[in-house]
């Protein structure tokens, strides 16, 4: 994690230039499917607007919830992604694995206070050049109605987006999320399929502890603070914040400041974690 | 049945504090025992608390060493995960068949590294932290676990497969199926121990409702070092270290609304235990103990009640709490109360409830499938004779579960379970234990050291932070270290085969681990080297995991550097390491038992019943003790037919030698070689002591008009006269405490009450229309005599309470007595005229005592009684060994628990009679007696007086030491303290420590050389 | 409040100052070697510059290897045992504390600070008050500076 998220300096300088605000977008195009569909919307002259950016991957779950919550960070008003239409990847069951992962963006962006809308999956085929431009017409719209990124101008949800990115990165969710496709298809250790509906609440209680817990680091990066003030700032229950303060100082990652009255402080300790 | 056909094998079901000890005990004296616990790690509640009562000793400290001694014990199989199903047979050859749930991990290959642990994505609530922690699917109950065995929860594994893949020992075995047993045994012990009070049933209290209301075994791990906040003492509302704590007492005991008659016996000690803990981690956190009575009645426990008062003020509150009510915006409790007479409000911030204890939760499955009665609470039920039988013969009870007890109590039940256990197969011991074989163990004397070292990656926990194959690498460079090599896991089966086959091939005459803790691992280790024919001894052990790897996870580099340094320093020591000889110490297979009431007598049986020769010395001229003046028993049982069938039984015993109206007058010696003379000329050998000498009454003279007006009399006194149908009159008054709780006797006689009890009911059954009075400060019916003290109300009796110091006046007027006491409760002043005063009077070391001690070289307290090894773990054994005290001797006590430690000293007594020979530790002191001028600086150091300063053998005006061996525990206090260097500790020898001074500080040396 | 962060150590090092303190620990067996194992399982992060040895009672440590390890060069001598009552072996720990009041200003004598050698108590269920208990002697030993015996004052 780097300072960027804690300076708020070319937030403000944003806000001015509200006015003439055109949403920047960036567009993830998987090289088998949606690029060749975007180069065919290109070569067939359909037209839409030039909001969009695109970004050339092998593989559509190349595009890791890790680099959606930096270019979100980096000031993206909205991210596609496009694929191939399942069954067709390339590379057999990319795609699924892509679905997966970007049900755990949307999560993740709901636990950061981001409008899940300015984050589009979409599967566009080769041939379907004319879905390409209507997608990116459509999504540049949309994302014109819900206007410009406050990652800028809201440093908690700066935070908060920082918090998702690292909550994104932990050994838990990638786990969880990597075995999901597998879990769901092939079955587990046992040979039983798991329903869909229990591991997908697994992952839901997964993503929100695992993104409070970030939260909390985070917060606690900047000056020493209490549970009540973290319970305050990140609106959650202060029992539920001192659970997972259990677990930080348990796993070394948050210190706790012996008190001179009655409520102890805990700081983040900047070298820690168990692996 | 012919002796034959009895089956030399015990079955303990419950691997708590108790089974741990009925196991040890019989493992230790000849019995094969299989210890079957249901949960996947032995330890049971013990485990879970922080501190002990009252002498604020750690749980975990005193309770390790048992659990590694029961893991580790090749005559005790775990078998854990497990739940009886059938038992049939009889007595002395049972046939137990039962379940093993499945782990879900391979317990042979298991290590216990925790690297499935660290990797599962599936987070779960720990049970063993109340709740208070997080724990994964994969899990081990506490770090400290017996056996080391992670196992899978089935109800929370989602099948992932990441704990077989992080699991480089291969265990994970997801299709591991439910195993069934079936296992012959002579006798079964049960200890299951017990479960809380599920506090949600007092609504009123607001368990379950309110955040800060925390039952007190949560309230432990709170306090506990290894528990959620590592010792701060917070809420769970919001982490916020409460100012106000209120501890409510009695939360499901004494109280009939949730069908709990009885007193848990144990909360009392407890919440005082908890708030002086909270007292000591916050100085400004104010405890505060709202309570019926204050039941501090065991030894020493008054003393620790009087310490929380006046030296760590906490307050106390003599009131039930009627309710609690939560602040909603604060989260702080306001709790209703009436003290006095006047309902009062006060707000805390966080409420303990000392929830009471009930039968364990199977406990009617498990009566049913053994075949034995459960009693009205639902406990075990028992005898007041037969305080560890269970109504199935052969199958025995010990702990809480055949009624609540604290930690003492249970482990002498426990023995004493034991002992009973053992009696009834004393003819199979020794036909299924096995004793290792070893190969003849090579010579190293002579030979330059050739060290083996072994590196252990521990999966990644070693290798994924220190470089293990540049460890190895230098552990080659090192002088005297012929090979090296760096192993995934080198305690798997594998690798110890490894060891061996490295130490032929090399010749290697020392071997040097580099992994994990001695602690647990080194025993393994020196096992394997001994398979190899290496002298135990020639083994050292360098701690790379826990005390490096774990702890610098984050700076590989300097960590790498350290584990060479430790191995380096392992090396030097090993270099120096010699073959010790475990010494032998003949045993003489005889008893000696000091005393001839019930507990003496009850040990002298017992161990006759095992083949043992016993000699038996009472001082009065009639077996019995005081027992014999008792009367009555509140179960309504005959205290002095029992008495006088015992005599009779120990009369007619040909293993037992009675000694009647005989003193001793000297006892020399150590475990397994006593001599004891008696005051009249007889001698006698025997390998133990057990000493049982009792106690008296209190004779209160001139208090109270004792000794001046024939109506006064104390308790004893005035059972003998209603036993007589002497007692005149029809109103009586009883005065508590007297000789008891009070300057220079501050500890609580523990029987008074119920023996007040007894008499009155008596007294009303006698005569339902007789005045009863008992004045008192604290009522101390505890456990099941609580129906006692209910009895008493129910029939009449009228309780007076009056404050501690303020005694009732007792004033003769014209003969007639007249009692004046102020009732607490109303502050109004009472007067009564009783016929009858009786002082319920405390209990008092028996006369001979302080001469018996100095001669067992035992302590004792005070107050005179004598003080056990360990007022936990050890309750009756005395740091000497061989020598044990049961009874009144040890504090006053009812005659169930003297039968209890009568019966546990026998199964202590026989881990040493059962042999012919014991070995002595190799870690003992030694002494260079050229080099010793007899100072005697050591001899106070040792607390086990294996020292003495006895003339030179060879020249005759000058002194030197005597180190007796078989007292020596190898601790090196007198090593420290030796002046002249005359003494060594045998495996930590000055030159062997020296060497890894030297060598821990090798290149602080070079540094020097180049800074000068 | 002292630092907890092993980050501290590191920066402290980054920052140019090259004394490694070497400091040695007297653990009993029964308490503070079980103590320190327990933060080891409990992964708790600690300076690295101290190596443990075991003895099986802190009565056991001789003055002289306290002596010893000092004039070896050592900058610090811990030495941890059971909590007084809690002695596997009675009362050995009371031994041990007379011991080091002694041998403190024995070491003021030489011309060391006495607090170069330390005593404490360390239960096995006390990972926490290990770690605490190394951090904070590292830091008083980097505070006061390298030994004498290495060139320092």
């Amino acid at each position: 994690m780097t300072e960027k998220h804690h300076t708020a300096h070319h937030g403000k300088k944003k806000a001015e230039a509200d006015k003439e605000w055109e949403p920047k977008i960036v567009g993830f195009l998987c090289n088998w499917c949606s690029y060749a569909g975007a180069d065919l919307c290109g070569v067939s002259r359909f037209q839409y607007p030039t909001n969009i950016r695109l970004v050339r991957v092998m593989c559509s779950t190349r595009v890791s919830p890790h680099i959606v919550l930096e270019v979100f960070e980096a000031g993206a008003d909205g991210i596609l992604i496009g694929g191939c239409h399942l069954n067709d990847c390339h590379y057999m069951t990319g795609n699924y694995h892509t679905e997966k992962r970007v049900n755990l963006m949307k999560r993740l962006l709901r636990e950061a206070g981001v409008d899940e809308g300015r984050l589009r999956l979409e599967w566009v085929s080769a041939s379907e050049g004319e879905k390409f431009s209507k997608v990116v017409t459509e999504f540049t719209e949309e994302i014109q109605k819900l206007g410009p990124s406050k990652i800028h101008t809201d440093d908690m949800m700066k935070a908060k987006v920082a918090a998702a990115d690292d909550a994104s990165e932990t050994f838990r969710l990638k786990a969880l999320v990597g075995k999901e496709f597998n879990l769901l298809s092939k079955g587990n250790a046992y040979g039983d399929k798991l329903d869909p509906e229990k591991l997908s609440g697994i992952i839901d209680v997964a993503t929100e502890e695992e993104f409070e817990r970030a939260l909390i680091l985070e917060l606690a990066r900047i000056r020493p603070i209490s549970v009540k003030q973290l319970g305050m700032v990140m609106e959650v229950p202060t029992d539920r914040i001192l659970r997972h303060i259990v677990l930080l100082r348990q796993n070394s990652m948050i210190a706790m400041e012996h008190p001179e009255g009655f409520t102890p402080l805990y700081k983040t300790i900047e070298i820690g974690g168990e692996q | 049945m012919a002796a034959t056909d009895k089956i030399g094998a015990v079955m303990v079901v419950g691997g708590g504090i108790s089974g741990l000890q009925s196991a040890l005990d019989l493992a230790d004296s000849g019995f094969k025992v299989y210890l079957v616990e249901k949960q996947p790690s032995i330890g049971g509640a013990m485990a879970q608390l922080d501190k002990t009562f009252p002498t604020n000793d750690c749980a975990m400290c005193i309770m390790a060493p048992k659990l590694v001694a029961t893991g580790r014990h090749h005559n005790i199989d775990l078998i854990t995960n497990a739940d009886i199903v059938k038992v049939d047979g009889q007595e002395g050859n049972f046939t137990v068949t039962g379940k093993q749930r499945a782990l879900r991990v391979d317990a042979s290959k298991c290590t216990g590294c925790g690297s499935c642990a660290q990797k599962c994505p599936i987070e779960t609530t720990d049970e063993y932290n109340e709740n208070t922690k997080v724990r994964k699917a994969i899990f081990v109950k506490y770090p400290q676990a017996v056996p080391l065995i992670y196992s899978i929860d089935p109800e929370k594994c989602i099948g992932c497969g990441i704990c077989a893949e992080e699991c480089k020992a291969d265990a994970v075995e997801y299709d591991q199926k439910e195993k069934d047993f079936e296992i012959k045994v002579g006798s079964i012990i049960v200890s299951p121990g017990f479960d809380e009070f599920d506090a949600r049933l007092k609504a009123e209290y607001g368990y379950g409702v309110y955040q800060n209301v925390v039952s007190s075994i949560e309230f432990e791990r709170i306090l506990s070092a290894t528990g959620p906040h590592f010792g701060t003492v917070m809420r769970p509302s919001d982490g916020d270290i409460p100012e106000k704590i209120a501890f409510i007492q009695c939360v499901g005991s004494r109280d009939e609304k949730v069908g709990n008659e009885y007193c848990s016996g144990v909360c009392c000690m407890y919440s005082i235990k908890e708030a002086i803990i909270a007292k000591e981690h916050g100085g400004n956190i104010k405890p505060k103990i709202f309570f019926m009575d204050m039941r501090a009645f065991g030894k020493e426990f008054e003393e620790y009640y009087n310490r929380a008062k006046d030296e760590y003020g906490i307050e106390f509150v003599r009131s039930r709490v009627a309710s609690v009510f939560e602040d909603p915006k604060t989260k702080n409790l306001i709790l209703k109360y009436v003290e006095k007479g006047e309902p009062k409000e006060e707000e805390f911030g966080l409420v303990v409830l000392a929830v009471g204890l009930r039968p364990p939760e199977d406990a009617e499955a498990l009566s049913k499938v053994m075949n034995f009665s459960l009693n009205d609470d639902g406990f075990c039920e028992t005898g007041a004779f037969t305080p560890v039988s269970t109504s199935r013969p052969g199958v025995f009870v010990s702990g809480a579960f055949s009624s609540p007890k604290d930690i003492p109590m249970t482990v002498a039940e426990a023995s004493g379970a034991a002992a009973k256990a053992a009696s009834e197969i004393a003819s199979a011991r020794d036909t299924l234990v096995t004793k290792k074989e070893y190969p003849a163990e090579i010579d190293v004397s002579e030979q330059e050291p050739r060290i083996g070292v072994f590196v252990c990656h521990c999966g990644i926990n070693i290798g994924g932070v220190v470089k293990v194959p540049s460890v190895a690498e230098y552990a080659r460079s090192l002088p005297n270290v012929v090979y090296a090599e760096e192993n995934l896991y080198t305690c798997s089966q594998d690798t110890q085969e490894k060891i061996k086959q490295m130490v032929k091939e090399h010749n290697l005459n020392r071997v040097v681990v580099a992994s994990c803790t001695p602690r647990t691992h080194e025993p393994l280790f020196q096992n394997t080297i001994k398979e190899a024919g290496l002298n135990a001894y020639l083994f050292e052990m360098a701690n790379i995991r826990d005390q490096c790897s774990w702890i610098h996870m984050h700076e590989p580099a300097a960590a790498t550097k350290k584990a060479k340094d430790l191995v380096r320093m392992a090396v030097a020591k090993s270099r120096l390491l010699e073959s010790l000889e475990n010494l032998t110490i003949n045993v003489n297979q005889q008893a000696l038992v000091v005393g001839g009431g019930a507990s003496g007598m009850v040990a002298a049986l017992e161990l006759a019943k095992q083949g043992v020769k016993v000699h038996l010395v009472e001082k009065e001229k009639e077996l019995g003790g005081t027992l014999l003046k008792l009367h009555y028993l509140p179960s309504g049982d005959d205290p002095v037919e029992y008495v006088q069938s015992l005599a009779k039984e120990v009369a007619s015993d040909p293993n037992i030698t009675v000694y009647t109206g005989k003193k001793v007058k000297s006892i020399d010696g150590y475990v397994g070689n006593f001599k004891t003379t008696l005051e009249s000329g007889e001698e006698m050998e025997h390998g133990t002591v057990i000493v049982a000498v009792g106690a008296q009454e209190y004779k209160p003279d001139g208090e109270y008009l004792y000794g001046k007006n024939p109506g006064v009399m104390t308790l004893l006194e005035f059972k003998d006269k209603l036993k007589k149908g002497e007692v005149k009159g029809d109103s009586y008054a009883f005065i508590q405490c007297v000789g008891s709780r009070e300057e220079g006797h501050p500890n609580c006689s523990r029987v008074c009450c119920t023996g007040t009890m007894t008499a009155a009911i008596k007294v009303k059954e006698k005569d339902p229309d007789a005045k009863v009075f008992v004045l008192y400060r604290d009522i101390r019916t505890y456990g099941f005599r609580e129906k006692y003290y209910k009895e008493a109300a129910e029939k009449g009796v009228t309780f007076i309470r009056f404050e501690d110091g303020t005694k009732p006046q007792v004033e003769d007027k014209g003969g007639k007595i007249e009692v004046r006491v102020t009732d607490e409760d109303t502050g109004k002043e009472v007067v009564l005229t009783p016929d009858n005063l009786v002082l319920a009077a405390g209990t008092r070391p028996s006369d001979g005592s302080e001469e018996l001690a100095p001669m067992l070289k035992v302590p004792i307290t005070k107050e005179g009684f004598f003080l056990e090894a360990h007022m936990k773990l050890r309750p009756v054994d005395f740091a000497t060994e061989g020598v044990y005290v049961a009874g009144l001797a040890h504090g006053p006590k009812f005659l169930d628990e003297c039968i209890g430690q009568g019966l546990a000293t026998v199964s202590r007594a026989m881990t040493v009679l059962s042999k012919t020979t014991l070995e002595a530790e190799g870690i003992v002191a030694f002494l260079d007696e050229t080099l010793c001028d007899g100072c005697g600086i050591c001899v106070p150091t040792c607390e086990y007086k294996a020292l003495e300063i006895v003339p030179d053998k060879k020249d005759e005006k000058k002194k030197t030491l005597d180190i007796n061996v078989g007292l020596c525990k190898g601790c090196g206090a007198c090593v420290g303290a030796c002046p002249s260097g005359a003494l060594t500790q045998m495996g930590f020898s000055d030159e062997q420590i020296v060497a890894m001074i030297d060598a821990a500080l090798e290149d602080a040396a070079e540094n020097q050389e180049v800074k000068q | 409040m002292s630092s907890t962060t092993p980050s501290a150590q590191s920066e402290e090092k980054a920052e140019g100052e090259d004394f490694e303190p070497k400091i040695i620990v007297f653990c009993c067996n029964w308490c503070s070697y079980a103590g320190a194992d327990l933060a080891g399982v409990s992964r708790m992060q600690m300076p690295p510059h101290f190596r443990v040895i075991r003895v099986m009672c802190s009565a056991r440590v001789d003055p002289e290897f306290v002596l010893r390890a000092i004039q070896k060069g050592a900058d610090g001598v811990l030495v941890a045992g059971c909590h007084p009552a809690d002695c596997h072996y009675i009362g050995g720990n009371y031994r041990t504390r007379r011991r080091i009041a002694l041998l403190r200003i024995l070491l003021q004598q030489f011309g060391y600070d006495p607090d170069r050698l330390r005593l404490e108590w360390i239960s096995a269920g006390e990972g926490e008050k290990f770690q605490k208990t190394m951090v904070e002697f590292t830091k008083t030993i980097e505070e006061i500076g390298p030994s004498p015996m290495r060139g320092g004052d």
